[in-house]
């Protein structure tokens, strides 16, 4: 089978087996070699470096600041004290445990959301049109339900007293937020609920546009099913793979909402706070500007170092950027 | 059929003989899966219909005999939500219209140009999408404030400040996106039309936006709900209730003493159908234009 | 030196934009005549009521300057918003409004936040102020200056269902003991029922068992809080209050997270024989099944017929600093915080007055409101006068540190040393 998957060059946009190739490469060093992408760029540039770069570039000044309400608003002048916030926040206690509860929890989701996503793209190729459209549109409704209000619904129904799912089981009076365990599984199912429809669409959109022949093909070479999906379908889904895994890392570590909703800002004793949350209530709760600015400095690089290491073992396995 | 029983991971494995019960296995499968799926939205329509007797009932029932608008007229009437409503979606559209034309250019000059540090911009479109919005939302509030006194149409407590800065955080998810599908399009159209003697413009707006239009719509549902969801920014910077947005205007419903679950389905509701409209009228690009980046 | 410059270039760039709130609510406040005045008060849960005795205020105010227009503007009550709403205000006076309603706990880190006024002058020329009893005064003080008018009180105390009582034959407790004892009997004879409502995120339901035994969360000492939330008396008051959280008499996997207004909702709705409520909440628990069939007592101390300190809650009027309506904002503070609107305010929210002569005539007219007269009479106390506070409320180091002994996450003493020192930290500006 041709499984071209190794680039020419490695700037160049991932390739496909069935790609056109000629001609494009000569239009790679002379022509094209102008100011008009520098054009098409600018529009991005003038909205994202002052309103993306610039306050980024304040995210790091302020975590390096002593930066408080008094600071923001009374006119104090606020003063550069190092690694102060860093070293504060590493040598907390309570910044290990929800570091760590946030790697758990985002992980799950992400797990559970790739998995559950995946096997029911499979599922649609496999159904009749009618509960095909009925699973999509079904997921077209998770997709589009605001956080917020889905939250709010999923909430709703797991009540302690007058929630539908504890009637139904008998259990009322049952505090499905009291555990913190039983609290994350609650929020990360609605995460994964909220999420598995993009990785489930992406995915069967990629499976569908496998031309037939192609597969065809590889039957008549004699090819197992399982050497089809491995050397055929799988080069040809796998960027549609890396940008949904890549999306669900981003996705899921950074999810708010949800826990910021269903658990009232971090669940009891603070048990169910993440990262991001937990930045929040620095920030904005405790008016601790720059050591909230500190979280989301360390959460940014803990997500870069991910994605990093995930990008460099797909180049090893031959998939790029 | 058997082409992708190697990648199914769930649900039993059936030999050739067997695949009509197969199929009608993965019918059920399906259709109760959808069901348990689109069942949350179900019981928020249905409390929202619900008299305030039956929604504080400790004994919930899946239907209800009576249903009442008095919930919406609530909402619409106490709340003001009609307003809210409307500066969510104003904001949403601005957005949306912007985003895609800004991140279409993004992506042609991305994907069809090779320049120096090429690379470096594509992985900072990614790497913006790591940064924690709600931490950015600190120095946001000050830049925007100062913008106000240059600006005001785009200071505190006006709409044109979210829709800035919404346009700003949906736009590397959007380039990025868009990048996919603007690569499907072969070159060989913009080949032959440059020599048919287009010029630059002409390609761009007459032969590749069509093209890439689908994929465009695709994409617009993402910045749709990174505007319309948006509640971090809308509690932040808008600090009078005549420009609030609908998940800011939704808090209102959570009372500290008694949560008013029927008027926040309500709510709940009328802020869910105009995503489901947008989902429901692009989601034919959704399905083949997300496909279509991979198809090449 | 590298570090140095380092600084400076740091201090230089974020004075660039996100110091310049602080230049911005420096500039003067002005005093200027017409206009609108804008103002901010809380948005109750039912708030028709209160708006029609505020329109009548703004009415007033009208009146005596024609030319000003008023605009009223309710804010959210819970907490986290509201915060944020009023950080926005101190940090962008454009949007600020000139008169505003905040919790009196608020007051010392909006003060520190530079948001609010000093009013000590306005007031002192005040007709109504020799009626403002000194103590009420005194929780608007910060440096000897005043910067809010004490507007309404409330004051919580111990409702109980008088139908479940007398079908039990149990006596309203006078202590602590007589406490749990009746919320067992309650709960045993009616499992539906908590013994008593009482909840990990109520702050101000559980410090009075704190005070009680001489307990505190911080005390002063040489001019300076120290958390004594550690202390043997304050570590025997958290034992009391979650103690309270039990199968037999409210499940922690109930109400461990419940807050005040859940109690609230839980005795309205029937579903809990006692509770500890402010007397605001009579209009609530008369909308629910407990309607007639209640009454109030003092929460009682740990001896027979001694009464628990009582948190001295209440909202208080102020004016903003970057107000340019400074004698206008004062007019109208003055109009809604005297006496006839506060009559009026009783009426209507069923909020306590400030003024010793207002609180007399509901009292005489409203026997209702003996046992929480009561609970102010047998004395009161705060939160530590200190923006400090602020943070630790954010925090939420006293919800926090119920939960954890309630969750059985830690003991009473680990629980209460994580508080001591989340709260000396707080002290100490970290």
């Amino acid at each position: 089978m041709t499984t071209t998957t190794t680039p020419a060059r490695a700037d160049r946009p991932a390739p496909a087996p069935v790609r056109p190739r000629g001609g494009a490469n000569k239009t790679k060093s002379g022509r094209r070699r102008s100011w008009m992408p520098l054009w098409l760029l600018l529009p991005s540039a003038v909205i994202l470096i002052p309103l993306f770069g610039y306050p980024l570039y304040q995210l790091g000044l302020l975590s390096f600041l002593e930066f408080g309400q008094p600071q923001a608003s009374a006119g104090e002048v606020a003063e550069f004290v190092g690694f102060d916030n860093y070293s504060t926040l590493l040598g907390d206690d309570q910044f290990w445990d929800v570091l760590s509860q946030t790697v758990i929890f985002a992980a799950a989701c992400v797990v559970a959301t790739l998995a559950v996503g995946a096997a029911l793209a499979v599922l649609l190729t496999r159904v009749g049109k009618w509960p095909r459209l009925l699973l999509l549109f079904a997921a077209l409704g998770a997709w589009a339900a605001p956080a917020m209000t889905g939250s709010t619904v999923w909430m709703f129904l797991f009540d302690t007293n007058l929630g539908l799912v504890n009637e139904v089981l008998g259990m009322q009076g049952h505090n499905w937020f009291y555990e913190k365990w039983s609290a994350f599984a609650l929020v990360g199912v609605v995460v994964v609920w909220h999420s598995f429809p993009f990785v489930m669409i992406s995915l069967y959109a990629g499976i569908e546009s496998i031309p037939v022949s192609v597969l065809e093909a590889a039957r008549l070479d004699g090819a197992s099913t399982w050497t089809t999906f491995r050397h055929v379908m799988l080069p040809i889904l796998r960027p549609i793979l890396t940008i949904v895994v890549i999306q669900s890392i981003i996705w899921d570590f950074k999810v708010f909402t949800q826990i910021y909703v269903m658990t009232g800002g971090g669940g009891i004793a603070g048990q169910n706070l993440v990262l991001n949350v937990y930045a929040y209530q620095k920030a904005f709760a405790s008016s601790d500007y720059s050591l909230g600015a500190a979280i989301g400095v360390l959460m940014t690089l803990i997500l870069l170092v991910v994605t990093v290491f995930y990008i460099r073992a797909l180049r090893r396995s031959g998939e790029e950027l | 059929m058997n082409r992708t029983s190697a990648v199914r991971p769930v649900g039993p494995r059936r030999v050739k003989g067997n695949r009509k019960v197969s199929r009608r296995i993965a019918n059920t499968t399906a259709i109760v899966i959808a069901l348990l799926t689109v069942f949350p939205l179900y019981w928020m329509v249905l409390s929202a219909l619900k008299p305030d007797g039956e929604i504080n009932s400790v004994d919930p029932r899946p239907w209800t005999w009576h249903p009442t608008l008095d919930n919406f007229r609530d909402a619409f009437g106490v709340s003001g939500f009609g307003g809210y409503f409307l500066n969510s979606l104003i904001v949403a559209t601005v957005v949306v219209v912007l985003s895609g034309l800004v991140s279409f250019l993004a992506a042609v000059a991305l994907t069809r140009f090779d320049f120096k540090f090429r690379t470096t911009i594509l992985v900072m479109f990614l790497v913006a999408q790591m940064v924690p919005v709600e931490a950015l939302t600190i120095p946001l509030f000050f830049l925007v404030r100062d913008i106000g006194t240059v600006a005001p149409g785009f200071g505190l407590s006006t709409l044109g400040s979210l829709m800035l800065v919404n346009l700003a955080f949906s736009l590397p998810f959007a380039i990025w996106m868009l990048r996919g599908f603007v690569k499907a399009i072969p070159e060989s159209l913009e080949e032959a039309a440059r020599i048919d003697g287009a010029n630059r413009f002409t390609i761009l707006w007459r032969i590749l936006f069509p093209l890439v239009a689908p994929g465009l719509a695709a994409t617009s549902v993402f910045s749709f709900i990174t505007a319309w969801n948006d509640f971090v920014f809308a509690k932040t910077f808008i600090l009078d209730t005549d420009h609030q947005t609908l998940p800011a205007a939704l808090m209102v419903f959570f009372k500290p003493d008694e949560n008013d679950w029927g008027g926040i389905m309500a709510a709940s509701t009328l802020m869910t159908i105009p995503v489901l409209i947008f989902f429901v009228l692009v989601q034919r690009h959704l399905v083949s234009g997300l496909g279509g980046a991979v198809k090449d | 030196m590298k570090i140095r410059s380092l600084a400076a270039v740091a201090v230089a760039g974020i004075a660039l934009a996100a110091c310049a709130p602080g230049t911005a609510s420096k500039s003067k406040s002005a005093d200027e005549q017409t206009g609108t005045l804008k103002v901010w008060l809380y948005d109750e849960a039912n708030r028709a009521p209160k708006e029609k005795v505020v329109n009548a205020a703004v009415a007033d105010f009208k009146a005596a300057h024609p030319k000003v227009n008023v605009e009223v503007g309710y804010i959210p009550t819970d907490a986290g918003p509201r915060a944020e709403k009023m950080k926005g205000a101190f940090n962008d006076p454009n949007s600020a409004p000139d008169v505003v309603e905040f919790g009196n706990t608020d007051l010392f880190g909006y003060v520190a936040a530079g948001g609010l006024a000093d009013i000590s002058a306005d007031l002192d020329t005040w007709s109504e102020v020799g009626d403002l009893p000194k103590d009420l005064k005194d929780t608007t003080l910060v440096d000897g200056k005043t910067y809010g008018l004490p507007w309404w009180l409330g004051l919580r105390s111990l409702y109980y269902r008088t139908d479940v009582f007398t079908e039990l034959g149990i006596k309203p407790p006078t202590s602590y003991a007589e406490l749990v004892e009746a919320a067992k009997k309650v709960r045993s004879a009616k499992p539906d029922m908590f013994g008593i409502a009482v909840g990990g995120k109520y702050t101000f339901g559980g410090l009075p068992f704190v005070w009680a035994g001489g307990g505190d969360i911080a005390t002063q000492q040489g001019g300076k809080y120290v958390a004594t939330i550690d202390s043997p008396q304050s570590q025997a008051g958290v034992k009391a209050y979650t103690d309270l959280f039990g199968k037999d008499i409210c499940p922690p996997q109930q109400c461990a997270d419940l807050t005040g207004g859940k109690t609230v909702e839980a005795f309205a709705a029937g579903t809990a024989g006692m509770a500890i409520l402010p007397n605001s909440s009579r209009s609530a628990v008369e909308a629910g099944v407990a309607k007639g069939k209640y009454a109030v007592v003092p929460l009682p101390g740990n001896t027979p017929g001694s009464i628990a300190p009582a948190f001295s809650g209440g909202n208080d009027l102020g004016v903003m600093k970057s107000s340019q309506h400074r004698s206008l904002a004062v007019d109208f503070m003055k109009i809604l915080g005297g006496k006839k609107y506060q009559l009026q305010m009783f009426d209507a929210m069923g909020n306590l007055p400030t003024l010793a002569s207002a609180r007399g005539d509901v009292v005489a007219k409203d026997p209702w409101l003996k046992p929480f007269i009561d609970t102010l009479n047998a004395g009161t106390k705060f939160v530590p006068k200190d923006a400090a506070w602020a943070k630790i409320d954010a925090q939420s180091v006293v919800p926090t540190m119920f939960q954890k002994v309630v969750t059985g996450k830690s003991d009473v003493s680990g629980a209460t040393g994580e508080a001591k020192t989340a709260i000396d930290n707080a002290f100490a500006g970290k």
